[in-house]
C-alpha cells in the first residue's frame, strides 16, 4: 500500500468526516444540530489544505497516482477541475445553508450527506478503472437522493426524489451493462489500457459507448433522458439545487467524458453525438424556461441549456482533437457554477423570506417577486447578476466563457460546426427572453403581496452571494483567471484521447 | 496622456454611475448634481480627445487566451462620436435635472445613463472587435434597462424586451464577424480585417458582411428590424433623446462606415445597403406622417433620417454619412428633449390632443422649430448641408433610381415635421391642458442645443480633415470645408432637393385643397399606420416561439413510466446511429 498523499487526503477528509457530522448531530446535546453546521464547514475548511498540495504537486509532477490493491486513483488536471468545482461550491453552499436550514430538522443528515457528496464527486474525478467511476458515480447518486428528498414529509419532494431514483437507476444499468461489455471486449477496466487494447472497430465496443452515452447522459441531463432535472432542481433545497445543477451533473459528464475519452480510437462520431445532445438541450432548454412561472423551475430547465453548451464545446474537442473547444467547455463549466450556483443560492434567499421562513413550502413564482429588490436589494441585485451572466450578456463570466466555445467552433473552420455555434448564439438571445423579465419583476417598483409579507432575510446569507457575484464579475472583465484550471483541464481531456 | 483620455472618458461615466447608485435613492439632489457632475466632466474628456487623434493604438490591454489584445484607437471617427456621446450625453442628463425630478429610484436611471454614456465610447474607440461586440451589448442592455424604466407598465416591459431581444438577435451578427476575423486571421483588431480582407475566402468574407450588415440594421433600426424603435419609445424622453435619437441607434451606422474598406468589394454588399438605407428611408418616413403619437413620429423619423445615413454608405459616401450623423445626433437630441419639455408639461404624448402650445411655451415652440427646420432641411441650418450631401454624393455615385426615392423622401419629411409642428404648437387648442412652463435645466440644455443645429456645420472643415488623416483604409479625399460648402450651394441637386422640401411643405399648407389626394392614397397611410406588417410579423414569430415552447410542455408529463420510455427510446436512436455509422 502506498502512502497517502495529498490529494488521497483531498477525497478522504470529507468521506471520513460525513460520519462524524452525522454522529455530533445525533449524540451532542443539546445543541449538536447546531454544531454540525460548523463542523461541516471546518471540514470542508480543512480539505482545502490537501487539495492546495494537490494542486501544486500536479502543477509540478504531473499525474498524481494512488494505488490500493489492484484499484488505483489518478489525478489529472481534469479531475483537479472537478474538485476545485465541488469543493469550492461545495464550502460556500455548506456556508449558506447554516442560515437557511437554520430552522429544518435532521441537519445532520443534510450536512452529512453534502460533505460525503462533495468528497465524492473529488473521488469520481480521480477513478482510473471503469469499476471505481462506477462506484464513485453510485455513491453520489446515493448521497444527492438524501438531499433532493430531504423535505421527505412534502409529497412534491418526495415525487421529485422517486423519479430521480428511478431514473438514475436506470442510467447506472446501462452503464453496468456498457462495463461488462468493455470487460467481455478487452479483458480490463483500466481507462488508459482499455484505449491500448480496444480494436479500431468493434461493434460490442460501440454498443457500450452507446450504453455510456445514455447512462451517464441521464445524470449529466441530456435531452431527453433530461426529465428528472426539473423537479429534483426546483424541490431540493435551494444550497442543493445549487449542488446539483453546478457540480453533480457536470460530474455526469465528467464521468461521461472519462469513458468516451477511452473509446475515442473505436472510429465512433463521439463528438459528432455530443455536439447533437447539445444542440437539443439548447433549445429544448431554452423553449421550456421560456414558459415557466416558477423561478426555481425556470433555473433548472436553464440548466439543461447549459449544458448544451459545455457540449458544444467538447464535442467539438472530441470532433477536431483540439483543446481549444475542451478549454472553452471546462470553462464554461466553471462559470456555469459559478453562476447557477449564485443562482439558485438567490432565488433560495428570497423564496426563504417569503414563503420558507413562514413556514410555507410553496414554489417561489416570478410575480412573488415584484419589487423584491426593495426589501432585498442584495439578494435581488446577486439574482440579477446570474441570470445575466447566464444569458451570456458581457461583461460577466458566462459570455467569456461562451465566446471561447465559439471561438473553437469556428477554428474548425467546419460550415456545419460554425452553423451549431449560430444556433447557440441564437439560443443565447431566446434565453434573454426569459431571464430579462426576471430581472424586471424584481427591480418593480410596485411590491408583490408576498414580499410585502416576507420576513427578514439573516445578513449572513448575503455573505456567499457576494462572494459569487463579484467572482462572475470579476472572470468576465479577466477572463484568464480561471485559465489555471480550464486550460490543463481541456489538454489532459485531448491528452487522454491518446494521440 | 491620449490612453488617460480614453480611459477617464470611459471610467468617469461609470465611477458616476457607481457614484450614483451608491448615493442611494433617499438623497435625489446628491444623485442628480453628481450625474451632472460625471457627465460634464465625460464630456469634457472627450472634447480634450480631439488634438491627440492618430490612427495608431493608443491603448493595449492583453487579455491573453482567446480574447486576444483589448485595443483602443483614437482617430477621427471614434473621437468624434465620443465626443458626440458624452456632450449629448451630458446635455440629456442636465435636462433629466428638471424631467426626472420626483421621480423614485433615480440612482437606477442615472446609472444606467452614465453606464451608457461609457460604454457608447468605448464601443466608438475600440480597436478590436470583440471589444466593440461587448460594448455592443452593454449598450443594449443599458437601452432595455432604461426602456422598462417604469417597469409596472406592461407597455414599457414589452418595448424594453422587444429591443433588447431585436438588437441581440442582430449582435449575433457581428458576433459571427469576431468569430471569423479570429478563427481566419489570428486577432481581433478592426485593422487586421481592413488590411487583410482579400485573404479571407470569398463566401466567409460575404457571411461577414452580411452578418455586420444585419447588426448594424438591428441596433440602427432599419427595415426589417425597426419595429423595437417606436416600443422603445416608453423610455423616459431624456433617454430617448440620448440613446435612441442621438447616439446608441448610430452604432449601426458607424460599423458600417468603419468597416466599409473590407466590405465594400463583396458581391451585392453596397446595393445591400443602398435599398436597406433606401427603403428604411421611406417607409419610416410614410409612417412618420400618420402617427399621432408625438414621440412615435419622432422615432420614425430617427428610422428614416438612418436610412438617409446608410444609404450614403451604400453609396460609398462615407463622409457624407458621418457628418449627416452628426447632425442628426444634434438636432434629433433637440427635439426630443424639447418634446420632452411638451410632455412633461402637458402630460400627454398624443399630438390630437394638443395645439396651439405655442403661445404658451415659446420657448420650447421656438427651440423646437429651430430642430424642425433642421429635420426638414431648410438652409442654413447644420441638416441643411448634411442631407445636401448625402444626396448629392447620392447623384454622382449611387443609382438613379436610388436617388429619386431619397429626393422623395426629403419631400415627406418636410411633410411630416411640418404637420407635426402645426399639430403640437399652432392650429386651435384641441383639449384643455394644463401648462407647466419649462424648467431652467430645459431651458439650458435644449438652448446649447439649438445654437449647435444653427452651427455644427461650420466644423465641417475641422471634421474632414480629421476623418481624412486617421482614417488609413477608408482613402477618403474629403475637400476643404469651404470648398464643401461651396458645392453645396451651387450644386443643381441643392435646388431640386429644396424644391422638393418646399413642395412639402406647400403640400401641408394646402392640405385642405388636396384632400381628393389624400383621400385616394389612403391605402398607403392606412399601411403605413399598420407599419407595413413588419409588426405583424414580429408578433407571429414570438408567437410561434412561444407555441412552441408551449407545446413541448406536454413532453414534460411528470410520469416516470414515459421518462424511462424517453431514456430507452434515446438508447434506440444512439445504438442505430452508432450501428449505421460504424
Amino acid at each position: 500500500m502506498a502512502d497517502m498523499t495529498a490529494f488521497t487526503w483531498m477525497i478522504a477528509l470529507p468521506l471520513l468526516a460525513a460520519p462524524v457530522i452525522y454522529l455530533i448531530g445525533r449524540l451532542v446535546r443539546p445543541d449538536g444540530e447546531a454544531l454540525t453546521r460548523w463542523a461541516a464547514l471546518v471540514m470542508l475548511g480543512l480539505t482545502w489544505i490537501p487539495f492546495a498540495i494537490a494542486a501544486s504537486d500536479l502543477n509540478a509532477d504531473g499525474v498524481q497516482t494512488y494505488t490500493l490493491g489492484t484499484a488505483s486513483l489518478r489525478l489529472d488536471d481534469l479531475g483537479l477541475l472537478l474538485a476545485a468545482l465541488s469543493l469550492g461550491l461545495g464550502t460556500i453552499v455548506v456556508f449558506y445553508s447554516g442560515p437557511y436550514m437554520a430552522a429544518d430538522d435532521g441537519q445532520e443528515k443534510y450536512y452529512a450527506s453534502l460533505v460525503a457528496m462533495v468528497g465524492v464527486m473529488m473521488g469520481l474525478g480521480c477513478a482510473a478503472d471503469l469499476f471505481n467511476l462506477w462506484v464513485w458515480f453510485e455513491a453520489m447518486a446515493i448521497a444527492s437522493y438524501l438531499l433532493v428528498a430531504f423535505y421527505h414529509e412534502q409529497p412534491t419532494s418526495l415525487e421529485a426524489g422517486v423519479k430521480y431514483l428511478v431514473q438514475s437507476a436506470v442510467g447506472s444499468v446501462f452503464v453496468l451493462l456498457g462495463i461488462a461489455l468493455v470487460l467481455s471486449q478487452t479483458g480490463t477496466l483500466d481507462l488508459t489500457e482499455i484505449r491500448a487494447a480496444a480494436p479500431e472497430s468493434s461493434i460490442p465496443l460501440l454498443a457500450a459507448g452507446g450504453l455510456f452515452l445514455i447512462g451517464f447522459g441521464v445524470k449529466a441531463a441530456l435531452v431527453p433522458m433530461h426529465t428528472w432535472l426539473p423537479d429534483a432542481h426546483s424541490q431540493a433545497p435551494s444550497g442543493i439545487s445549487a449542488m446539483l445543477s453546478g457540480v453533480v451533473i457536470e460530474a455526469g459528464l465528467v464521468a461521461l467524458l472519462r469513458v468516451l475519452s477511452a473509446l475515442v480510437g473505436i472510429g465512433a462520431s463521439w463528438g459528432e453525438l455530443l455536439m447533437v445532445f447539445g444542440a437539443f438541450n439548447m433549445l429544448i432548454g431554452n423553449l421550456m424556461a421560456l414558459r415557466q412561472t416558477q423561478v426555481k423551475r425556470l433555473l433548472a430547465y436553464s440548466s439543461l441549456s447549459h449544458v448544451g453548451y459545455m457540449l458544444l464545446g467538447l464535442g467539438i474537442a472530441f470532433y477536431a482533437q483540439q483543446a481549444a473547444g475542451a478549454e472553452g467547455g471546462f470553462f464554461h463549466m466553471l462559470t456555469h457554477g459559478m453562476m447557477k450556483g449564485l443562482a439558485f443560492l438567490a432565488a433560495g434567499a428570497l423564496l426563504y423570506a417569503l414563503h420558507a421562513s413562514m413556514g410555507d413550502h410553496g414554489p417561489l413564482t416570478i410575480s412573488d417577486l415584484s419589487g423584491a429588490a426593495q426589501k432585498y436589494p442584495w439578494a435581488a441585485l446577486g439574482l440579477s447578476v446570474a441570470v445575466l451572466g447566464l444569458a451570456g450578456l458581457p461583461p460577466l463570466a458566462g459570455f467569456m466563457s461562451k465566446w471561447q466555445i465559439f471561438v473553437a467552433g469556428f477554428e474548425t473552420k467546419n460550415e456545419w460546426i460554425e452553423a451549431l455555434v449560430v444556433f447557440a448564439a441564437l439560443n443565447s438571445v431566446l434565453s434573454l427572453a426569459y431571464y430579462a423579465p426576471l430581472v424586471n419583476a424584481l427591480y418593480r417598483q410596485k411590491p408583490s403581496d408576498a414580499v410585502l409579507a416576507g420576513g427578514p432575510l439573516p445578513s449572513l446569507m448575503n455573505v456567499p452571494l457576494a462572494v459569487l457575484g463579484v467572482a462572475i464579475v470579476a472572470v468576465g472583465v479577466w477572463p484568464s483567471l480561471l485559465d489555471w484550471l480550464s486550460g490543463p483541464a481541456g489538454r489532459a481531456l485531448i491528452a487522454s484521447f491518446g494521440f | 496622456m491620449t490612453d488617460w483620455l480614453i480611459v477617464l472618458t470611459i471610467g468617469l461615466p461609470w465611477l458616476g454611475a457607481l457614484a450614483v447608485w451608491l448615493t442611494g435613492d433617499d438623497r435625489p439632489d446628491q444623485q442628480h448634481r453628481l450625474a451632472v457632475i460625471f457627465s460634464v466632466l465625460a464630456g469634457i474628456t472627450a472634447l480634450l480627445l480631439i488634438p491627440s487623434t492618430s490612427d495608431s493604438v493608443a491603448l493595449r490591454i492583453d487579455v491573453g487566451s482567446v480574447f486576444g489584445d483589448f485595443t483602443f484607437v483614437p482617430d477621427g471617427l471614434g473621437v468624434f462620436l465620443a465626443a458626440v456621446a458624452t456632450v449629448v450625453g451630458c446635455l440629456a442628463v442636465v435636462f433629466a435635472v428638471d424631467y426626472m425630478d420626483g421621480e423614485k429610484q433615480l440612482g437606477r436611471f442615472y446609472s444606467f445613463v452614465l453606464l451608457f454614456i461609457g460604454a457608447m465610447v468605448g464601443l466608438v474607440l475600440t480597436g478590436s472587435i470583440l471589444l466593440l461586440f461587448i460594448f455592443w451589448e452593454i449598450t443594449a442592455l443599458t437601452s432595455y434597462a432604461l426602456i422598462s424604466f417604469h417597469n409596472d407598465d406592461p407597455k414599457a416591459v414589452a418595448g424594453g424586451i422587444k429591443a433588447l431581444v431585436m438588437t441581440s438577435f442582430g449582435g449575433v451578427g457581428m458576433l459571427i464577424g469576431g468569430l471569423i476575423v479570429y478563427a481566419y486571421l489570428g486577432d481581433y483588431q478592426i485593422s487586421t480585417l481592413l488590411s487583410r480582407a482579400d485573404e479571407l475566402p470569398s463566401g466567409v468574407l460575404a457571411a461577414l458582411a452580411f452578418g455586420f450588415l444585419i447588426a448594424a440594421a438591428a441596433k440602427s433600426a432599419q427595415v426589417p428590424f425597426h419595429t423595437w424603435l417606436p416600443g422603445a419609445m416608453e423610455a423616459p424622453t431624456p433617454v430617448s433623446a440620448l440613446i435612441h435619437a442621438a447616439t446608441m441607434v448610430n452604432g449601426g451606422v458607424y460599423v458600417l462606415a468603419r468597416f466599409y474598406p473590407a466590405f465594400e468589394g463583396v458581391n451585392g454588399w453596397t446595393t445591400a445597403v443602398t435599398v436597406v438605407g433606401l427603403v428604411s428611408a421611406l417607409m419610416a418616413a410614410l409612417m412618420a406622417l400618420v402617427a399621432t403619437d408625438l414621440k412615435r413620429v419622432l422615432a420614425y423619423s430617427t428610422v428614416s433620417q438612418l436610412g438617409y445615413m446608410v444609404y450614403a454608405i451604400g453609396v460609398g459616401d462615407i463622409f457624407a454619412s458621418q457628418f449627416h450623423l452628426l447632425s442628426h445626433a444634434v438636432f434629433k437630441a433637440l427635439l426630443f428633449l424639447s418634446a420632452g419639455a411638451v410632455i412633461h408639461s402637458v402630460g400627454t404624448r398624443d399630438m390630437r390632443e394638443m395645439g396651439g402650445l405655442g403661445k404658451q411655451m415659446p420657448f420650447v415652440r421656438n427651440v423646437f422649430v429651430v430642430g424642425s427646420l433642421a429635420l426638414a432641411g431648410l438652409p442654413i441650418l447644420n441638416g441643411f448641408w448634411s442631407k445636401e450631401l448625402i444626396l448629392e454624393g447620392g447623384l454622382h455615385d449611387g443609382p438613379v433610381w436610388a436617388y429619386i426615392g431619397m429626393v422623395i423622401g426629403a419631400g415627406i419629411t418636410a411633410l411630416y415635421t411640418f404637420r407635426m409642428v402645426w399639430l403640437v404648437f399652432y392650429s386651435e387648442p384641441r383639449a384643455k391642458l394644463h401648462v407647466h412652463p419649462a424648467g431652467q435645466m430645459m431651458r439650458l440644455s435644449t438652448g446649447i442645443l439649438a445654437a449647435g443645429t444653427a452651427t455644427t456645420w461650420l466644423l465641417i472643415g475641422l471634421f474632414g480633415e480629421l476623418l481624412e488623416d486617421t482614417l488609413p483604409f477608408h482613402h477618403l479625399h474629403v475637400e476643404a470645408g469651404t470648398t464643401l460648402l461651396g458645392d453645396v450651394l451651387t450644386a443643381p441637386a441643392t435646388y431640386l432637393a429644396l424644391g422638393v422640401v418646399a413642395l412639402g411643405l406647400l403640400a401641408w399648407w394646402f392640405r385642405d385643397l388636396l384632400s381628393g389626394v389624400a383621400a385616394s392614397l389612403r391605402p398607403i397611410g392606412d399601411a403605413a399606420a399598420a407599419d407595413f406588417g413588419f409588426e405583424w410579423l414580429n408578433r407571429r414569430v414570438a408567437l410561434w416561439v412561444t407555441t412552441a415552447g408551449e407545446s413541448l410542455r406536454t413532453f414534460q408529463t411528470g410520469s416516470v413510466n414515459w421518462n424511462v420510455a424517453g431514456i430507452v427510446g434515446a438508447l434506440i436512436v444512439v445504438l442505430v446511429i452508432l450501428a449505421l455509422g460504424a
